[in-house]
């Protein structure tokens, strides 16, 4: 029975619900006479009372408390004012307000060659070690004491080397190992000023450092740098660093490598070198006081890059709704599964401005009324497998379709089914077009149906389990205003469920 | 987001019935009708409803002058809830349950015999479908059938979120046909559900 055959039920139905006045009127009576009783009982304490007159009837005790709290908020305040000084923070305040967080993430863009690569660094400032996960998937840990041991993992010959080298962090600076410490140590080594002044940067205000060095003793790619200009931004108010720019130029001015690093302060962060995706089964290989060697090939110089807006990455962050099972789901007994991660998902890096385009967005279906819940659920936000948000198309094959409402970058689609229990849903297939009726040119970004019940193509993708995570689809980037999902039951039923669907991308500039 | 709160004319009557007795006589004249039907759909008989309808204006009367609420949706979420919670209160206790349902099962015999389909179903047939839900699914399915609120206006009412409403209803309605398919040998005509 559906709400609207019920409703039909009860709108033909003959029920006397006609009141007796002679009951109206008698309740009336008795209840003005009740408010009024009510009224004079409790009198004018109820009425609104002037300020002075309720604090007139506020205990001694009361008053004498809350001038104490506020003299003792004002000495905290005072003595807070002193710590931080009057004045714009120095380099060396910025240093000790970056360190004394518990983690800091930074991703770093360079453009060096003609190419332009992506680092993830993760900076644990309680046990000084610093882990960089490249964009070619190699992981580098450095963890600082007297010297610098370095874990080197590399996914061209999958092995972990580990090597003692001598203490020397960016730049050549003795002991830095973060920026802000290799700027101010290098700053203090070569006795350059380094200038100051408040700024703004996309959008925010930003107090800047600089220091330009003329032949500062370092070299990129085998190539002498003539001059270094590093720019440390750091916020006002919280005094922590959030973004550099790094520009190292030849003597004759050519440009051999420019970085620009964007600063968030996670709570945590990697544990290991396994933690940022090197194999458990990769060998390790020790070496002790070698250095690394460095590739030996003539630095092509590059221009300035002109646009970096849209060529830099951030890990997108998806906020993950509470986990319902703990462990590693049993084999379903499903062919084609693909095998669980066993640790959360890896960084996703997506270009800095991408956002969650689905959200509040209309949704169609090819069962325009689900069992469950309504198909605006699909993308309202709530990802919790709770009875309130899942929503449950009917049996055999469905698709819901997400109107972006424009043409938009799509970088990652990430999927909740209802995730209560570890489900394997089949015949998936995500689908992307320009085209509402998905008529005209259509691209298929994931596709797992493999005996293409969905009628949309054999797919290889995998199987996958539902969990709290969702389902992450690297989209790459591609433009469409429509994204469409296929679903053919799961596993353990026939009928589908969506809890959200989130598309991560930006509109097309 | 919350949904913007929809403005009506009686918003003012709300703030000026905690000080004044006209404007909450003319609140009584707005919901006397509304909550007694409720009443009759929650528990059948008249007589049981007059009763629930007088607790819940004279506890209006006693606590509007401590109620918060600045807008007439406010004023109907809270009368609702009293009249919910009351009628709930009254159901729940078995001896009343039990002549409410002895009443029912008389007045069905009375009523020409049902052989089946839902068109031809009556009130009494239905009611003790309805009596056998819980207190509170019998309140989310009178709210949105008989008194054709919304699911934000009944969550208001009830205090949970409209799409739980949402999806505990469609439960409601599977479990409502499958007792009256089990127990009073109605046959579903709707294939499709």
């Amino acid at each position: 029975m559906k709400e609207r055959d019920f409703e039909r039920l009860v709108g033909g139905m003959e029920i006397d619900a006609e009141p007796n006045p002679a009951h109206k009127e008698r309740l009336r009576q008795q209840m003005l006479a009740t408010f009024e009783t009510v009224g004079r009982s409790v009198g004018p304490a109820l009425a609104p009372t002037p300020q002075k007159a309720s604090l007139t009837a506020f205990p001694l005790m009361a008053k004498v408390a809350v001038a104490a709290a506020i003299v003792v908020a004002a000495i905290f305040g005072v003595q807070a004012m002193i710590r931080r000084g009057w004045g714009p923070p120095t380099l060396n305040q910025v240093r000790q307000a970056t360190e004394r967080m518990a983690w800091m993430h930074a991703v770093v863009t360079e453009h060096r060659d003609g190419t332009v690569r992506t680092e993830q660094h993760w900076n644990d400032f309680s046990s000084r070690k610093a882990y960089i996960l490249a964009s070619d998937r190699s992981v580098i840990v450095s963890e600082f004491g007297s010297g610098r041991r370095e874990l080197l993992y590399s996914p061209q010959i999958r092995a972990v080397v580990i090597s003692e080298l001598p203490s020397k962090g960016l730049f050549g600076a003795d002991s830095a190992y973060t920026l802000a410490d290799a700027f101010a140590v290098f700053a203090a080594q070569n006795d350059v000023t380094v200038a100051q002044w408040s700024d703004r940067y996309e959008g925010q205000k930003v107090l800047m450092y600089e220091l330009d060095r003329s032949d500062p003793g370092v070299t990129v790619v085998g190539r002498r740098v003539g001059q270094l200009r590093i720019r440390l931004m750091a916020d006002p108010e919280t005094r922590r660093l959030v973004g550099a720019h790094i520009e190292q130029r030849s003597s004759s001015g050519v440009m051999l490598s420019r970085q620009e690093w964007a600063m968030s302060y996670p709570q945590s962060g990697p544990m290991s070198i396994y933690d940022l995706g090197v194999p458990e089964s990769a060998r390790v290989i020790h070496h002790t006081s070698q250095t690394i060697g460095t590739p030996s090939q003539d630095p092509r110089p590059i221009p300035t890059p002109e646009d970096l807006g849209r060529s830099r990455l951030m890990p997108l962050e998806i906020a993950l709704p509470k986990p319902q099972f703990v462990g590693t789901p049993k084999d379903m007994q499903t062919p084609n599964l693909e095998r669980p991660r066993g640790g959360p998902r890896p960084p996703f890096l997506v270009p800095v401005g991408t956002t969650n385009l689905a959200l509040g967005k209309p949704v169609s279906s090819s069962d325009p009324e689900p069992l469950i819940g309504t198909l605006e659920m699909i993308t309202d936000g709530d990802k919790e497998a709770t009875d309130g948000s899942v929503v449950e198309l009917g049996p055999g094959v469905q698709h819901v379709t997400i109107d972006l409402q424009e043409r938009c970058e799509i970088y990652a689609i990430v999927v909740w089914h209802y995730h209560l229990r570890p489900h394997v849903y089949l015949g998936m297939v995500v689908q992307v077009s320009n085209d509402p009726s998905f008529a005209g040119r259509v691209r298929t970004v994931f596709n797992n149906d493999v005996d293409n019940t969905t009628g949309q193509g054999k797919g290889s993708d995998l199987y996958y389990t539902e969990t709290n995570e969702g389902k992450l689809i690297d989209t790459r980037g591609v433009q469409a205003r429509y994204v469409r999902l296929y679903s053919n039951g799961h596993a353990a039923g026939d009928v589908n469920h969506y809890i959200e669907v989130e598309v991560y991308g930006r509109a097309v500039p | 987001m919350a949904k913007p709160v929809d403005q009506t004319p009686y918003d003012d009557l709300v703030v000026q019935a905690r000080t004044q007795s006209a404007a909450l006589a003319e609140l009584y004249e707005l919901y006397y009708e509304r909550i007694y039907r409720f009443c009759v759909h929650r528990l059948y008989s008249t007589a049981a409803a007059e009763d629930i309808t007088s607790g819940v204006f004279l506890t209006v009367a006693a606590a509007i002058r401590q109620f918060k609420g600045g807008t007439e949706q406010d004023f109907r979420a809270w009368i609702f809830t009293i009249a919910a919670n009351q009628a709930n209160a009254y159901i729940r206790k078995t001896s009343r349950r039990k002549r409410l349902m002895e009443n029912v099962v008389a007045m069905r015999r009375a009523a020409q015999p049902q052989d089946g389909p839902w068109s031809a179903m009556d009130w009494p047939t239905l009611y003790t479908a309805i009596l056998q839900l819980k207190p509170e699914h019998q309140t989310i399915l009178t709210l949105r059938f008989f008194e054709k609120m919304d699911f934000d206006e009944i969550g208001r009412v009830m205090d949970i979120k409209p799409a739980t409403i949402r999806v505990t209803l469609h439960r409601i309605l599977r479990r409502l046909r499958d007792v009256l398919r089990d127990d009073l040998g109605c046959e579903e005509r709707d294939e499709g559900a």
